[in-house]
């Protein structure tokens, strides 16, 4: 591999590792709080995509999607929460198995409502065309989504510590009860996170919609891919999704490009290494068991 | 030493916790299919003294990624018997449809349901490969007539040693292809016809993907050409950037490629931003990869880009303008390749039924009558070869040109009659 080869190679991997840590930053947030691993996580994130195709197709406004999807996916959260998953609070197996309907209930409507054909949109108006790296053509788009996810992280960092929402969630992940003890509405809490975390979801379904395709099936495809980059990188912190989707999303890259015949196995590869040397994750916290 | 403790029972709880989610997830995928069955079941109608009821099993994908592939065959099935008055030979027709989820395990008990509880008089239908061998044995040893609609592994209507991972079977035809014949001849026409020197392939890295560059590199091979090296991508592979990027490192320039669905959108779309049509690179392929359902959503990417198959919806002959247009008619959308192959399933059962007055219960006379049957289809002249009961066919030269702002496969070449060789 050429030297150039390999800096564009590592701007694929950065790139892919970006758009991993938007759809991851949900699920270990979701899971941090509540400690259920939210397995309608990828629905969300489908259901992302195909708003953006019917707000792109309606009013070729990409960046209306990119507003409009998180909101609705958010709302949607709102409701799954207090109406499903809070009856079994307590009960984490089964509101896992909860979210697992879930997901299924979206992904068939998903395919009542849009149908089963595989569907792709345009890069958005600004973002369609290519820069010259190195001598060769880049898409700007790959650049924007390593922007953007950047800047979330960011703000996601400085909303977890600076703020006192941020302050409720933190107390929230080290000890729930204690925190409704001292009068925080845990309900409402709980509520807001897992409405915001399907919000990421339904946000990366926006950002990867271009790039990646909106297809059936696609749900658990990218589930996959974020409970990878959530365990490596350790479960809910904000740190491991960063360090989850830094690790994983170059991994990916160069594993299909250097070792293609292991390219499907090697994250997993890198997941079983990391969980023999630091079964929490490469920044997971050790927790007090309640 | 407590923490420890406690993060190896977190890691217990973990894992326990998700492997009941996916043991759970498995069983109800397990369960859906036969919760759901696919759309459709009896529709009879009466003609002046009707025969009995002819009964077929057609297994197709309702759901998962080949959902479509299946709807577009059910259509093509329904189309054909409504035209027929819903009856073949004077039997009034009874289609059982049920579901393969694209899961041989789930196609392998549906034709079990075929053959024990339907009593289906024959089967049609699947659209995988691994679901086709899969049942190929319980078929044979069934004696159920099975008309192959698409799957296209060459092992299925060819001697093997020891069956692995399939063989013919005398009750088993294909009106699709087979991957040598979507492969083989566009290699030999790149370097005997279009005098292309040097091929770089990059295909989809399981049977199909890896079969289709073995039989286009012997073709090209055989025509003089020099295949300069190889990349494989596994199915499904969400970022194609990183493969393009690598084809743009070496100096080839024309790439063969196998890819269907989404992957050959994704990789389109990946070629066309990383700019490979500007730096001289051409894309080429199996038809697949720009049939209609990918140029409908990557429009003029594709444009330029030469591929193989057996029809195209442009292919100016007076069965396909009738089929094109009755199609499109009833369903208000363009047909696409697999329509046309279940179009041919029913044609060609049809034209058998009529050559021995109805009657299946005579295997031997059916499969006869299936050996001979010869027709227009919308591809061209149709026959299935006697020996192996794949088709005999055109297989054309396309390449994707934007016509009146719509990206459609022209046909720029013919390789005429491809045989698939096998014995």
């Amino acid at each position: 591999m050429t030297p150039e080869t390999a800096v564009v190679q590592a701007l694929n991997g950065i790139s892919f590792g970006a758009l991993l840590f938007i759809l991851a930053a949900g699920l270990s947030l979701i899971f941090g709080m509540m400690d259920v691993v939210n397995l309608a996580h990828g629905a969300f994130y489908m259901l992302g995509a195909y708003i953006t195709l019917t707000v792109v197709q309606r009013t070729g406004q990409f960046w209306l999607a990119l507003v409009l999807a998180p909101l609705l996916i958010g709302a949607l959260g709102l409701v799954i929460e207090p109406l499903l998953l809070r009856r079994l609070r307590g009960r984490h197996l089964d509101q896992v198995l909860l979210t697992i309907g879930v997901s299924l209930v979206i992904a068939d409507l998903v395919g009542l409502t849009w149908g089963r054909e595989i569907r792709s949109i345009s890069f958005p108006a600004g973002l369609d065309h290519a820069i010259t790296i190195l001598g060769g053509d880049y898409p700007v788009y790959r650049l924007f989504v390593i922007a953007f996810g950047g800047l979330l992280a960011v703000v996601l960092a400085v909303v977890h510590r600076r703020t006192r929402v941020g302050a409720l969630i933190r107390a929230g992940v080290d000890d729930a009860p204690m925190l409704a003890a001292l009068g925080v509405d845990i309900d409402r809490l709980f509520a807001t996170t897992f409405a915001v975390g399907a919000a990421l979801a339904g946000l990366a379904g926006v950002i990867a919609a271009p790039v990646f395709g909106i297809y059936p099936g696609m749900d658990v495809d990218y589930l996959i891919y974020s409970l990878v980059v959530v365990v490596v990188g350790g479960l809910g912190t904000l740190s491991g999704a960063v360090a989850g989707s830094a690790l994983i999303g170059p991994a990916d890259t160069f594993g299909k490009v250097l070792v293609p015949q292991f390219a499907l196995a090697l994250i997993f590869a890198v997941m079983a290494l990391v969980l023999l040397l630091r079964p929490t994750g490469l920044l997971g916290r050790i927790r007090i068991a309640r | 030493m407590d923490e420890n403790k406690d993060a190896a029972r977190r890691a217990y709880r973990l894992t326990r916790r998700r492997f009941l989610a996916a043991s759970s997830a498995a069983a109800l995928a397990a369960c859906a299919p036969a919760a759901t069955p696919g759309p459709g079941g009896a529709s009879v109608a009466p003609t002046a003294t009707p025969g009995p009821p002819l009964k077929i099993g057609m297994l197709l994908p309702f759901t998962k990624v080949y959902a479509e592939l299946g709807n577009s065959m059910q259509r093509a099935t329904k189309l054909y018997l409504k035209q027929k008055g819903e009856a073949l030979a004077n039997r009034p027709v009874t289609v059982v449809y049920e579901d393969e989820a694209n899961d041989p395990v789930v196609g392998a008990q549906k034709t079990q349901k075929f053959i024990d509880s339907d009593r289906v008089d024959l089967m049609m239908g699947i659209v995988a490969t691994p679901i086709a061998y899969a049942v190929r044995n319980a078929i044979d040893s069934a004696k159920l007539i099975f008309i192959e609609t698409n799957a296209g592994g060459n092992a299925l209507t060819r001697t093997t040693t020891n069956c692995t991972p399939s063989c013919k079977s005398k009750y088993i035809f294909r009106t699709s292809f087979s991957s040598y014949q979507i492969s083989y001849p566009i290699g030999e026409y790149f370097a005997t016809q279009m005098g292309v020197k040097e091929v770089f392939t990059f295909v989809a890295d399981y049977g199909f993907g890896n079969e289709s560059a073995a039989d286009f590199t012997s073709g090209f091979t055989k025509g003089g050409g020099k295949i300069t090296g190889s990349l494989k991508a596994p199915l499904g592979s969400a970022d194609f950037l990183p493969y393009v990027t690598q084809i743009k490192a070496q100096n080839t320039k024309d790439i063969y490629s196998f890819f269907s669905g989404t992957d050959a959108i994704n990789y389109i779309k990946a070629w066309t931003q990383l700019g490979m049509p500007a730096a001289g690179y051409k894309m080429n392929g199996a038809g697949f990869l720009t049939e209609q359902d990918v140029l409908k959503e990557v429009k003029d990417q594709a444009n330029g880009a030469t591929t193989s198959l057996f029809w195209a919806v442009t292919l100016d002959n007076a069965e396909n303008k009738a089929f094109v247009d009755a199609y499109q008619k009833e369903y208000t959308l363009l047909p696409d390749v697999f329509a046309v192959q279940a179009w041919d399933g029913m044609q060609a059962v049809d034209l058998a039924l009529q050559a021995v007055k109805g009657d299946t219960n005579n295997k031997d006379a059916f499969i006869a009558a299936l050996e001979n049957v010869k027709f227009k289809s919308p591809r061209g002249d149709f026959e299935f070869d006697k020996e192996t009961h794949n088709p005999i066919q055109d297989i054309y030269i396309r390449e994707v040109k934007v016509q009146s702002g719509q990206a459609v496969n022209t046909i720029v070449g013919k390789v005429a009659r491809v045989t698939d060789p096998g014995k």
